[in-house]
C-alpha cells in the first residue's frame, strides 16, 4: 500500500511538472499580450513604448526560455509577481484561497450533511412520495442556470427583504455576523447547485447495495434495518459517492467562478478567470497549479478509500 | 404530489400490455411504470418536435425568425406573437423554438461523444490494469486539471481555414457551436472514464468474468459481453446528467461571453442576455430559464427511469 | 500549530449558528451613517501607482488623491488643477524658443499651488517634479507611457514652487500636461534609486498603500483590498474646499446586475457613469426607480463605430461603404434601443467638440440610395435576396465585435437586419474581447467590419487611427491603430498641421477639411457617442459628468450631502 502511494505521488509529482508548462504554453498561446491589451486601455501607448514594455516584461523572449525562468524561481520559492495586482502572486493567492476554502468547504460540508440521508431514505422506499419528492429537490436544484439562482436569490434576500447583503466580501475587520451574512448567500447558491449531485449518486448507490446478496443475508440473519442500512448499505453506498467528491475536490481549491462572479467574492474561481482573460502568466498558472495539486491528490485519496471500503479492490 | 395526466395514462397503458414475457417486453414495461421518466420522455419528445417544427411554425405565424423589428420591441404576448417580441422586436415563441434545436443539439451531441470516449477510455483502463490504467488515468487526472477558459478563448482564435477546414463552413455563423460540441466533448468525458473504472474494477473479480475467463473467452468478449452490460448504468445515469449539465454548461458559457454567439439563438444566451432586462422585460427571462429547467430536469428523470429499466440484476 | 487551532473553532460552532440567526435578524441593509459615500463600479485598479499601467478605474480613484497639473473641465475647457496660472504665449508663461539642436521649441512655466501638501506634511515642490520626470524617462522603470516625459527635454527648476518644462514641438496642447503625473520624490526616490527594474513591483503605491504621504487631494487612501474595495479618508492637508464626506469608499462589483442588485439592496449609495451601468440596463433601471435615484445620461467622446478593412476589395469601393451607411437607419437605433440617450455620430469628432463643424455632409437613412450605389458598384444581381456581381461572387461581409457585451451585440444584429433588407448577406461573428483587441483587430485579421469605440480626449487628433504611418504592419511590431488601413496623403499632411497649427480659427478650419474628408471616405461607419448614466441618490448632488476621458471625481471635493 505504501508503496503504492508513494508511486501515485510521484505520477503526480510529474503530472504536476507537465501541466505547470502545458497551462503556461496554452496561456502563452492565447492570442495578444499584456502589453497588446495595455495599448488598448491607452490609445496614446505608441509602437515604441510597446516593444520597450515588451522586452522590459521579457515577452520578447520564447515562451519556453520564459517557463524555465519562472521555472527555476519556482523552484526557489519565488513564484513571480502578479501582473494584475502588482503584488507577489502568493500574497493575492493566499487569501483568496482561505476565502475559496471557506466558501466551498462550508457548502459542500452542508451539501453532504443533506445529501447522504436524504439519499438513502429515497432508495430504502423507492417509488414513494418520500422518493419522488427527494428526487424533484435534488433536480430542481442541478437543473437551474446557477448564475440565474444566484440573482433569484439576490433578488429575494438582498433586494426585496433586505435581510442578507447582495454579496461582496465583509470590510476587514467585521464582525463574524457579517463574515457569515456575506457568506450566506453564496454558500447556498452553491449548496443547492451541488446538493442534487451528491444525492442522486447516494440514492442510486444506496439502491444497489440494498439488492446485494450480502444485504439480503444480513437481513436474513435478523439483523435490525437500521444495524443494516448504517452497516452495510450506507458503506458501499459511499463508494460512489467518494468517486463523486474526489472529482469535485478540485474544485475546493479552485473555486467557483459564476459564484463568485456573480455575489462579488473574491476567490480562486474569478482570480484565475480574470488572470487568464488579462494575461497575467504568473497569477493563473500558480492559481491552475493548486487547483491541479489538490485534485490529484483527492483523487489519490479517493483509491485508497475504495480500497478500504470495497475490500475486493487492492492495488498490487 | 399531484398526477399529472400522462402518468394516469402510462398506468392502464401498463395494464394493457399485460404479462408481457420477452426481456424486451419486461425492459418496456418497467420503464412505462417510472411514471416521472414517462412524463418526462414525452416532455422531450415535445420539445425536440416543437424544435423540429420551427421553420413550419415560422410559416404558420407569418413572420421571420430573424426578422429586427425595433418598433415592436418588447410587446406582450398576442395573437400575432403568442408569447411576445424580444427586445429587438424578434417573435419570442420562434426564437425560443430555434434555440430549442442549438441548445438540444448541443448536450445531445456532445453528452454522446463524451460517454463513448469516457465509456472507452474506463473499459480499458479498468480491465486491463497496469501501466495501461496508470496512464490512462493520469491522463484522466490530467485532462480534469485542464482548465477549460483558456482551452476556449484559444479555440476561439484558432484560424480554421487553417486546419484545412473548407472556407464556407469556417466563416459561417454556426462556428460557436461546434466549437463548444468538440471542447466540450475533450473534457467532458472524464466524469464516464472514472465511473466505468472503477465499475469495472470490481466487476472483473466477480465469479461471473472469472467463470467465462476460466472457459476460455477473449478480453474484447468478457468486456462487451460481461462487463459493458454490468456498467451501463453508471454510465446513463452520468450521460443522462451530463446531458443536463451540457445545456447548464452553455448557458454559463453564454454568461461568459464564451457561448453559442448571437444571433444563433440558444436557450443559454437568450437567458443571459434577459438577466439585466429582468424587471423591464421578464417573460424574456422567464422562458428560456423555464425550457432550460424543464429541459434539464427530463433528462435527469428519463436516466433515472432507464437505470432502473436496464439494470440488468433487476430482470432475472 | 493549526490543528491545536480546530478544536476551539469547533466548539464554537453552535455560537457560530446562533450569530448567524442573529445577524439574520439585525445586518443592517443599508450602508454606514451619513457622512460616508459608497461608490460602486465594474473595475478595479492593477496598481495605485500613476505612471504605470493606464486604467480609468485607477483615474477614478486617484483623482480624488491627487491632482494633474492641467485638466478638461464640464465644458472641455483646459483649466489649471494643480498649477496656478494656466501658461499661454499671451500671458508669457509660454515662450517659443529654438532648442539646442535648432528646432522650434516651446518652454512653458508652470506654479504650483503653494499650499500643496502631501498627506504627511511635506510640501509638493518642484523636486517631485523632477523625480516623476526622471521616472517617467527610465526606460527601466515599466512606466506605461515613456513618449510623454521623453518629449520633455528639460526642465528648469525656478524655485521650489515652480518649473519651466522645455519640449522640441510646438503643438496646440503645449500647455497639456494632464498625463504629467508628480511622485513623493521623499517616499519613492530611494525605493527607486535602489534598483530602477525592480522599481514597479516594490513602489510604495502598491506596498505600502495607505502611506499618507502618496496623496495630496483632497481625500487619502486608507484601506486598499484587492479586488474589493478601496476606503478613502479626508487629507487634512489638502487646500482647497473641505470635501462633504468623512469617507468615501469605493466598491468593485463586476457583474453589472450584481451591481445593480447591490445598489437596490442599499449596500451602494451611488453607482458612477465612468464604469458603471449599460446603457439600457440604466434606462430600465430609471423606469422602475426614478423615485428613489437621480439618473443622469451624459454622451461623450468614446465613439462607437466600425472600422471596415479597406484592403477586402469589397470595402476598398468608395461606393459600398457610402450604400453602408445609406442603408442604415442609425435614428432608429438610437430613438429605439437607447431612447435617444446616444446621439448618432456623423463623424468622428463629436458635436460637443468646439471643432466639429455642423455643415459636413451626412448620410440619412435611403434604402434606395443605398440599392442604387450597389448596382453602380456592380452588385446588381440579386439571388435569393443577396447581391452577386458579374464575376458570380457573394456580397459577404463579415461583421464582428467583443463577444459577450450587450449593447454591441444588439446593435450588430440590427445592423445584419438592416443591410439583408439592401442585399448585403453580413455574417456575425464575435471573440472574447481578449481575442478581438489582443489579434483579431490589432494585426488587422477582421476580413469585414469591427465594432468598437475610440475614447479620446476634447480637440483630440486622431493621427495614430488615420495616418497611414500608424497601419499596424509587422515591420512597426503591430504599433499604431489605423486598423482599416486607411490612406491619404492629404489626410496625412492635415494631421501633422493641425497639432502645430497655434491659431484657433485657423486650426477650427483645418478640422473641417478633416471632417470633410473624413465622411467622404469613410474609413469607418460612424454609428453613435457612447453615453454614461451615472446613478446617485437624491440627497447627492454636485456630481458632474465631463463626457471626455476627465472622471467626476477629479471635483470630488464639491460633491454636496443634503441628508
Amino acid at each position: 500500500m505504501l508503496r503504492y502511494i508513494a508511486q501515485r505521488l510521484s505520477e503526480s509529482a510529474l503530472v504536476l511538472l507537465i501541466m505547470s508548462f502545458v497551462i503556461y504554453g496554452l496561456i502563452g498561446l492565447m492570442p495578444g499580450d499584456p502589453i497588446d491589451l495595455m495599448i488598448n486601455a491607452d490609445p496614446k501607448l505608441t509602437a515604441a513604448d510597446a516593444a520597450r514594455l515588451r522586452a522590459l516584461h521579457g515577452l520578447d523572449r520564447p515562451i519556453w526560455e520564459r517557463y524555465l525562468t519562472w521555472l527555476g524561481g519556482a523552484m526557489q520559492g519565488d513564484f513571480g509577481f502578479s501582473r494584475l495586482h502588482s503584488r507577489p502572486v502568493l500574497e493575492i493567492l493566499w487569501p483568496r484561497l482561505g476565502t475559496t476554502v471557506i466558501l466551498m468547504g462550508l457548502s459542500f460540508a452542508l451539501a453532504l450533511l443533506l445529501a447522504v440521508p436524504a439519499g438513502l431514505l429515497a432508495a430504502l422506499k423507492p417509488r414513494s412520495w418520500r422518493d419522488a419528492a427527494v428526487n424533484v429537490i435534488a433536480f430542481a436544484g442541478i437543473s437551474v442556470p446557477p448564475f440565474w439562482l444566484a440573482i433569484l436569490l439576490i433578488i429575494v434576500f438582498a433586494v426585496l427583504l433586505g435581510w442578507l447583503p447582495a454579496g461582496g466580501m465583509a470590510p476587514r475587520g467585521a464582525g463574524l455576523g457579517a463574515q457569515i451574512a456575506h457568506l450566506a448567500l453564496p454558500v447556498a447558491t452553491l449548496t443547492l447547485a451541488t446538493l442534487g449531485g451528491i444525492l442522486r449518486f447516494v440514492r442510486a448507490a444506496a439502491m444497489e447495495a440494498l439488492r446485494q446478496d450480502y444485504v439480503r443475508t444480513a437481513r436474513a440473519k435478523g439483523l435490525g434495518e437500521r444495524q443494516v442500512v448504517l452497516g452495510h448499505v450506507l458503506r458501499n453506498a459511499m463508494i460512489p459517492v467518494v468517486t463523486i467528491l474526489a472529482l469535485n475536490f478540485g474544485a475546493l481549491f479552485s473555486g467557483a467562478l459564476i459564484t463568485e462572479t456573480m455575489f462579488g467574492t473574491l476567490g480562486m474561481g474569478k482570480t484565475i478567470y480574470d488572470s487568464i482573460l488579462g494575461n497575467d502568466f504568473n497569477l493563473a498558472l500558480v492559481g491552475l497549479l493548486l487547483a491541479t495539486l489538490t485534485t490529484l491528490l483527492a483523487n489519490l485519496l479517493a483509491d485508497i478509500c475504495y480500497a478500504w471500503l470495497d475490500p475486493r479492490i487492492s492495488y498490487d | 404530489m399531484t398526477e399529472p395526466g400522462p402518468n394516469t395514462l402510462t398506468a392502464e397503458a401498463a395494464q394493457a400490455l399485460g404479462p408481457a414475457r420477452s426481456p424486451a417486453g419486461i425492459l418496456w414495461r418497467r420503464f412505462l411504470e417510472h411514471r416521472l421518466a414517462l412524463g418526462s420522455l414525452l416532455v422531450l419528445i415535445l420539445f425536440a418536435a416543437a424544435a423540429l417544427a420551427a421553420p413550419v411554425i415560422e410559416q404558420l405565424l407569418g413572420h421571420d425568425a430573424t426578422l429586427v423589428d425595433l418598433f415592436n420591441a418588447k410587446q406582450p404576448a398576442s395573437l400575432a406573437h403568442p408569447l411576445g417580441t424580444d427586445e429587438l422586436g424578434r417573435d419570442l415563441l420562434l426564437r425560443l423554438l430555434y434555440g430549442g434545436r442549438v441548445s438540444l443539439t448541443v448536450g445531445l451531441v456532445a453528452a454522446l461523444c463524451a460517454a463513448v470516449i469516457g465509456t472507452a477510455v474506463g473499459l480499458w483502463a479498468g480491465y486491463f490494469g497496469g501501466a495501461a490504467d496508470a496512464l490512462l488515468m493520469r491522463l484522466t487526472d490530467g485532462v480534469i486539471a485542464l482548465p477549460l477558459l483558456p482551452l476556449l478563448i484559444v479555440l476561439a482564435a484558432i484560424d480554421l481555414t487553417k486546419l484545412g477546414l473548407p472556407e464556407a463552413l469556417a466563416t459561417s455563423q454556426d462556428v460557436s457551436l461546434y466549437r463548444i460540441v468538440v471542447l466540450i466533448a475533450l473534457v467532458g468525458w472524464t466524469t464516464v472514464a472514472r465511473l466505468v473504472r472503477g465499475a469495472t474494477l470490481s466487476m472483473k473479480t466477480r465469479e461471473f468474468v472469472r467463470a467465462a475467463r476460466a472457459l476460455g473467452a477473449g478480453a474484447p468478449r468478457i468486456v462487451l459481453v460481461h462487463i459493458l452490460p454490468n456498467v451501463v448504468s453508471p454510465i446513463i445515469v452520468a450521460t443522462t446528467l451530463s446531458i443536463g449539465n451540457i445545456i447548464l454548461l452553455e448557458s454559463v458559457l453564454s454568461f461568459l461571453g464564451l457561448g453559442i454567439q448571437p444571433p444563433i439563438a440558444s436557450w443559454g444566451n437568450m437567458l443571459t442576455n434577459a438577466q439585466e432586462l429582468i424587471w423591464d422585460a421578464p417573460a424574456l427571462a422567464i422562458y428560456p430559464g423555464l425550457l432550460i429547467f424543464a429541459t434539464v430536469i427530463a433528462f435527469n428523470f428519463l436516466g433515472d427511469g432507464l437505470q432502473d429499466a436496464l439494470d440488468p440484476r433487476a430482470v432475472e | 500549530m493549526r490543528w491545536r487551532r480546530a478544536a476551539p473553532i469547533r466548539a464554537l460552532r453552535p455560537f457560530a449558528a446562533l450569530a448567524f440567526a442573529l445577524s439574520l435578524a439585525f445586518f443592517p441593509g443599508g450602508p454606514a451613517r451619513a457622512g460616508d459615500l459608497t461608490i460602486g463600479m465594474t473595475q478595479f485598479p492593477s496598481t495605485l501607482h500613476p505612471l504605470i499601467d493606464s486604467m480609468l478605474a485607477k483615474t477614478y480613484v486617484n483623482s480624488m488623491v491627487r491632482r494633474p497639473f492641467t485638466a478638461y473641465d464640464q465644458e472641455w475647457k483646459l483649466i489649471c488643477m494643480l498649477c496656478t496660472e494656466l501658461p499661454s504665449l499671451e500671458n508669457g508663461l509660454a515662450v517659443l524658443e529654438t532648442t539646442a539642436d535648432g528646432k522650434n521649441g516651446i518652454a512653458v512655466t508652470y506654479k504650483i499651488q503653494p499650499k500643496a501638501t502631501w498627506g504627511d506634511g511635506t510640501p509638493v515642490t518642484s523636486a517631485d517634479v523632477m523625480f516623476a520626470w526622471e521616472v517617467g524617462r527610465h526606460p527601466l522603470s515599466g512606466v506605461s507611457n515613456l513618449e510623454l516625459y521623453k518629449r520633455i527635454i528639460a526642465i528648469d527648476v525656478l524655485d521650489d514652487k515652480t518649473v519651466t518644462l522645455h519640449t522640441d514641438k510646438v503643438t496646440f496642447e503645449y500647455a497639456a500636461i494632464n498625463d504629467f503625473l508628480l511622485l513623493p520624490a521623499h517616499i519613492e526616490r530611494p525605493i527607486f534609486e535602489a534598483d530602477p527594474a525592480s522599481y514597479r513591483s516594490r513602489t510604495a503605491f502598491d506596498s505600502d498603500p495607505t502611506n499618507p504621504g502618496l496623496a495630496f487631494g483632497p481625500y487619502r487612501v486608507s484601506e486598499v483590498e484587492s479586488g474589493a474595495r478601496i476606503v478613502l479618508v479626508r487629507n487634512e492637508t489638502w487646500w482647497g474646499q473641505k470635501p462633504a464626506f468623512d469617507k468615501i469608499t469605493v466598491r468593485v462589483i463586476e457583474n453589472t446586475a450584481a451591481l445593480e442588485a447591490n445598489l437596490l439592496s442599499g449596500a451602494l449609495d451611488m453607482i458612477t457613469g465612468e464604469l458603471g451601468l449599460t446603457l439600457d440596463q440604466a434606462l430600465a433601471f430609471e423606469k422602475r426607480n426614478g423615485a428613489r435615484f437621480d439618473v443622469m445620461y451624459k454622451p461623450g467622446l468614446t465613439y462607437e463605430h466600425l472600422d471596415l478593412n479597406l484592403d477586402n476589395p469589397i470595402l476598398a469601393d468608395k461606393r459600398v461603404r457610402k450604400a453602408l451607411v445609406h442603408a442604415l437607419d442609425r435614428d432608429s437605433i438610437s430613438e429605439r434601443l437607447f431612447e435617444g440617450r446616444q446621439p448618432v455620430a456623423h463623424g468622428s469628432v463629436s458635436a460637443l467638440d468646439w471643432v466639429h463643424d455642423p455643415e459636413i455632409p451626412k448620410y440619412p437613412y435611403d434604402p434606395a440610395r443605398a440599392k442604387a450605389l450597389l448596382d453602380e458598384a456592380g452588385w446588381s444581381d440579386l439571388k435569393d435576396g443577396v447581391r452577386h456581381n458579374a464575376a458570380g461572387e457573394r456580397l459577404m461581409i463579415e461583421l464582428m465585435t467583443t463577444a459577450g457585451n450587450r449593447s454591441r451585440e444588439l446593435v450588430e444584429q440590427v445592423l445584419q437586419s438592416q443591410w439583408k433588407q439592401v442585399g448585403i448577406d453580413v455574417r456575425i461573428r464575435n471573440e472574447p474581447a481578449r481575442v478581438f483587441f489582443g489579434e483579431t483587430v490589432s494585426k488587422r485579421k477582421f476580413t469585414g467590419a469591427a465594432m468598437f469605440a475610440w475614447l479620446s480626449a476634447p480637440e483630440n487628433v486622431p493621427r495614430t487611427t488615420l495616418h497611414s504611418e500608424s497601419i499596424p504592419s509587422e515591420d512597426n511590431a503591430w504599433g499604431g491603430q489605423n486598423y482599416t488601413g486607411y490612406n491619404n496623403a492629404e489626410m496625412d499632411a492635415l494631421l501633422e498641421i493641425i497639432e502645430t497649427e497655434l491659431d484657433r480659427p485657423k486650426r477650427k478650419a483645418l478640422w473641417s477639411r478633416l471632417q470633410r474628408i473624413y465622411v467622404e471616405d469613410l474609413p469607418a461607419i460612424p454609428l453613435y457617442w457612447r453615453a454614461a448614466a451615472f446613478i446617485l441618490p437624491k440627497w447627492l448632488s454636485g456630481v458632474r459628468p465631463t463626457g471626455h476621458q476627465d472622471p467626476t471625481t477629479l471635483w470630488v471635493e464639491e460633491w454636496t450631502d443634503s441628508r
